[in-house]
């Protein structure tokens, strides 16, 4: 081996973790989230835009919150209030659901860190 | 019941994105020697194949079905396959969801209504495996997991995901009920009829009949060429083979509405289900009272926020996670034990996590400062 191949070999060895950390670790969250009512997509709402919005479904008007990044289901018209407690979520294919209203919120882009999510 | 299932399409690898990020940040470097050069770019190709393994696509779907949504994912190359197997596994479970519901007119409905005369009655056909084994699941968790307390269930409202209580029931109620001991092991099965000891058995197969059809719906996968998939009903899952060159992943929902708590990777079948107290509950006088009810005492398991497993059956797994609940802290490990499963979690009412060695080299805490975790023994 001549010096140069070692060298690069170092390089190569030495390039590994910061690789590492920059494509397979976390940090980025969601950039969309995809608003579904009874399956069929209704809104893509962006997540880097602070807002609340209203979606109507099966039983009435549920009101989600876009803030830093994140959403939640501010407010729904189910008994059990479920979608509520169940608070924010912002990982790429992470999921939350109201139920009875059939308003589901499924985020996308970013960093697809979970393929399901179990609860 | 099922609507028309809404299809997206996640077309390439996926890890595309960084890694066309990573190309342009060679291209950037200006003036670098020869064999520097290469090497770079041979690290990067190495990054680029390990991430992205071989060429696919996930297709995912969601239908309101089984009283819940379920979502359906594959990975692989033929839409139009993917699409059918889908619609194959929607239809399925429509149906099941119509054969195995307690308190709608169906074969499981008139079963039930047969039942308390004590005489013997014929098995509805699309009823009997899953009849048997709940009984065989259920008595393997000593009975804290029994679908024959169906009075129970209703009485507390919990059958009706459009009702909510605001207040418990009276102690009068539950007393009444408890006092006829209503169990599914009343219940004599032979060949294909079964008859009931004790007039008061209703059985409401509640989650067990979702963990039950996921195991079906993966064998229709299976049957109709698809070899890497995840159905999700309701959040909990089965999956088979993986997602092109790396396992699935995925996160546990933290109980108190923390996002995820945990992740995990899982590949060639295997089911991942938890179990807690924040599915389905409502608070009276600063006291929750959820949707796991205590065969014992008639009122919702307590000490135990959140049990998960991970075990190849869908069907034992969902009776696990709600037997470990009702179990309690002091009696989850002996359930457990007793059903053949290895990798469990319980999460206490105090937050700290109790689990055994074999899940423990499974899951990643995604929450800081990590929880406190008291390890079981192996066995």
């Amino acid at each position: 081996m001549r010096r140069g191949d070692v060298l690069a070999l170092l390089l190569a060895v030495s390039i590994l973790p910061p690789l590492y950390a920059v494509l397979w670790h976390d940090g980025r969250g969601g950039d969309y989230a995809r608003i579904l009512v009874g399956g069929q997509q209704r809104e893509l709402v962006s997540l880097h835009e602070d807002r609340t919005l209203e979606v109507s479904g099966e039983l009435g008007v549920s009101t989600l919150e876009v803030k830093e990044g994140q959403i939640r289901f501010l407010a729904s018209p189910c008994p059990g209030q479920q979608c509520v407690h169940n608070g924010w979520i912002h990982f790429g294919g992470d999921v939350l659901t109201c139920l009875p209203n059939k308003i589901s919120i499924a985020i996308l882009g970013g960093e697809q860190r979970f393929d399901s999510v179990n609860f | 019941m099922n609507q028309k299932p809404n299809v997206w399409t996640q077309v390439g690898c996926g890890d595309e994105g960084t890694a066309s990020f990573a190309m342009d940040a060679v291209c950037d470097v200006p003036r670098i020697p020869h064999y520097l050069m290469r090497a770079l770019l041979l690290v990067i190709l190495l990054a680029m194949l390990a991430g992205c393994g071989e060429r696919g696509h996930v297709y995912r779907q969601q239908a309101y079905t089984f009283g819940t949504i379920v979502d359906i994912t594959i990975w692989g190359h033929d839409e139009a396959k993917a699409q059918q197997a889908m619609a194959a596994v929607f239809a399925d479970l429509d149906r099941m969801h119509r054969d195995w519901h307690a308190w709608e007119p169906g074969p499981l409905y008139d079963l039930n209504q047969a039942l308390p005369s004590g005489e013997w009655v014929k098995i509805p056909e699309p009823v009997k495996p899953l009849l048997r084994r709940a009984r065989a699941l259920s008595e393997k968790t000593g009975w804290l997991f029994d679908p024959g307390i169906g009075q129970l269930i209703r009485l507390w409202g919990f059958n009706d995901q459009f009702y909510n209580r605001t207040e418990p029931p009276l102690q009068a109620e539950i007393d009444a009920i408890l006092a006829k001991h209503a169990s599914m092991a009343d219940l004599e099965i032979e060949d294909d009829r079964v008859r009931s000891r004790n007039p008061a058995v209703y059985l409401d197969l509640g989650g067990f009949a979702k963990g039950f059809g996921v195991d079906m719906a993966i064998a229709r996968l299976k049957e109709l060429g698809v070899t890497d998939a995840i159905v999700n009903a309701g959040g909990d899952l089965r999956v088979i083979g993986q997602r092109g060159a790396r396992p699935w992943r995925i996160g546990i929902r933290h109980p108190r509405g923390q996002g995820i708590i945990a992740s995990l990777e899982v590949a060639h079948d295997e089911s991942v289900y938890t179990s807690g107290d924040y599915e389905r509950f409502f608070d009276y006088q600063g006291r929750r009272y959820h949707h796991i009810l205590d065969p014992r005492t008639g009122y919702p398991a307590q000490g135990v926020v959140a049990a998960s497993i991970i075990h190849d059956s869908s069907a034992a797994a969902d009776a696990a996670s709600s037997a470990l609940v009702v179990a309690g802290v002091a009696g989850w490990e002996a359930v457990a034990k007793a059903m053949g499963i290895t990798q469990a979690m319980v999460i206490d009412d105090t937050g700290k996590i109790h689990m055994t060695p074999a899940m423990a080299k499974r899951i990643h805490f995604e929450v800081s400062p990590p929880p406190e975790i008291i390890l079981s023994e192996a066995w």
